[in-house]
């Protein structure tokens, strides 16, 4: 019998998610002490069994140390509000895996909340206004970042499409393959009721929807979404006699690869998952081989096809020919072992099911891992792999996850 | 495409003093090695003791984008390589994007308008 660390291995037992989408009149603070309640009921425990918990914000902010107020949590032995963007979801678990595991704490929440929708007006807008910072009413911008603004060079749709047309110039990849991503994923939001956008898209729809920034489309460009999504971490021994099967936390691992902007760094070629996903693996003693279903982080299309290159799912530039070219499974195949096709982004991603940062894909492997997905549940799904992208490929975490059959 | 407004603050001032006179800030360290102008240390070496220069003005083309607005106008964003070494991001103009490619030559021209700062900027090579 393993005493000490080795006996508290950290798993995910519950998972919370609030009402996603175009949920107005709440706040993100108000949503996420929905969402760890959520989380904690699902569980089968009570908030007074929180011993630790982890805050992420949005664009909208107000996500803090307040929470624990908000929850009526008394002497927590961890609590924090944590930052990289949308690599934080899986770091937030990661922090909360080695508290558990060195027994710094039991029971650790982690969530994210994000609302900067509003009635009447479109998902851009409101979404570059929130990461806008003030200044005095027609006053012009000011500082480094007044210039990027005066220059058109704001924003995240500017600036991955500027990564992705490097990866298109270097590699040959097509806007063809950015629309399988969109169609692919749509494919499994149709069968996923947590999911905003479920019509059936074609590679053609994707070619018509309008321009943002070339080489992105409407079609390329994750949603915006209200809502917010918790999970609560622990040990193995305790999940044991919780109400959901526990989901393992086997391998983890982060990279922030600091690209030096001079003269050819791997900028919009190579993301932090090259390195973050062999050294999570690693720790999970799992082989790529072995993952039965990815959950990739899809701010936009490109960036699942530059992560599955990453990962090693295809050689470093084959990620287009990869996607355009039967690399993934459809939702019909979900229950084939050996297709030989990944089974990617099972709930639609954050291209089409709800943009919860990095608690999309995270969530969706919780779902997954238990069993839990319907119509659109794969077998097996005893190993899923996640990953969190943040900033402009700044930030990078993965995690490797576990059936009880892993443990 | 139109350049918006922008005003100086501490940390661009000798940037617009540069761009005010034509010229293109970069940093240079004290082994000659070049940085962009935001570096707090040599991007190469690590060095303190940064001074500021005139880059030559001449570029290439790394990546850019269209963007599209919803009035119908649109921008080309850029990220270029400046000869000296670093990346600078920064917007294209006078390019028909048609003659757009990986390594087209660039060379510094300078936006000016009222009630703003001159803002470097890009355009293809005469």
């Amino acid at each position: 019998m393993p005493r000490g660390i080795a006996a508290r291995k950290p798993v995910i037992a519950g998972l919370g998610l609030t009402e996603l989408g175009k949920v107005y009149g709440r706040s993100a603070a108000s949503l996420a002490a929905e969402a760890v309640t959520r989380a904690v009921e699902d569980a089968g425990m009570a908030l007074a069994d929180l011993d630790g918990l982890l805050t992420s914000n949005g664009v909208s902010g107000g996500v803090g140390l307040g929470l624990q107020g908000d929850l009526g949590l008394r002497e927590l032995k961890l609590l924090s509000e944590m930052q990289s963007f949308g690599s934080t979801a899986g770091a937030m678990v990661q922090v909360a895996s080695m508290a558990v595991n060195c027994g710094m704490a039991d029971a650790v929440a982690c969530v994210f909340a994000d609302a900067p929708l509003r009635p009447g007006r479109g998902a851009g807008e409101v979404y570059s206004a929130g990461r806008r910072p003030d200044r005095p009413a027609g006053a012009p911008p000011s500082g480094w970042g007044g210039l990027l603004v005066s220059t058109g060079v704001a924003g995240a749709n500017t600036m991955y499409a500027l990564a992705a047309r490097r990866h298109m110039l270097r590699y040959g990849t097509t806007e063809d393959d950015l629309a399988a991503v969109a169609v692919a994923q749509r494919e499994w939001a149709a069968r996923n009721p947590l999911a905003q956008m479920r019509d059936p898209i074609t590679v053609e729809d994707h070619h018509n929807s309008r321009w943002i920034a070339e080489p992105f489309r409407k079609l390329d460009c994750c949603l915006v979404s209200n809502g917010a999504v918790a999970v609560v971490v622990t040990s193995a021994e305790r999940a044991a006699h919780l109400a959901k099967p526990p989901v393992h936390v086997l391998g983890w691992a982060q990279r922030h690869p600091g690209y030096q902007m001079r003269r050819d760094p791997e900028f919009g070629l190579v993301s932090g998952a090259a390195r973050s996903g062999p050294d999570a693996l690693a720790m999970a003693g799992v082989a790529l081989d072995e993952v039965q279903v990815a959950e990739l982080y899809d701010c936009y299309t490109y960036t699942v096809i530059v992560s599955l290159e990453d990962y090693g799912f295809c050689a470093k530039g084959e990620g287009g020919a990869f996607v355009s070219g039967g690399g993934l499974a459809r939702p019909d195949e979900r229950g084939e072992a050996r297709s030989g096709r990944l089974k990617l982004n099972t709930g639609g991603g954050q291209l089409s099911s709800y943009y919860m940062w990095g608690m999309t894909p995270l969530s969706e492997a919780v779902i997954q891992v238990r069993g839990e997905g319907g119509d659109r549940q794969v077998h097996p799904h005893d190993v899923a792999l996640v990953s969190g992208n943040g900033g402009i490929l700044d930030h990078h975490s993965t995690l490797v996850l576990g059936s009880e059959a892993t443990a | 495409m139109s350049v918006g407004p922008v005003a100086r603050n501490e940390a661009t001032a000798a940037f617009f003093d540069f761009a005010a006179r034509g010229e293109l800030l970069i940093l240079r360290c004290p082994a000659g090695h070049h940085s962009g102008p935001r570096a707090h240390r040599c991007e190469v070496c690590g060095a303190d003791g940064l001074e500021p220069v005139a880059a030559c003005g001449r570029a290439r083309l790394v990546s850019w984008a269209v963007v599209h607005r919803r009035d119908g106008s649109t921008s080309t964003p850029a990220i270029v390589e400046l000869e000296e070494g670093p990346w600078w991001w920064t917007a294209l103009v006078e390019g028909d994007a048609a003659v757009l490619a990986e390594g087209l030559p660039l060379e510094v021209v300078f936006a000016r308008q009222e009630g703003s700062e001159a803002v470097p900027v890009f355009r293809p090579s005469a």
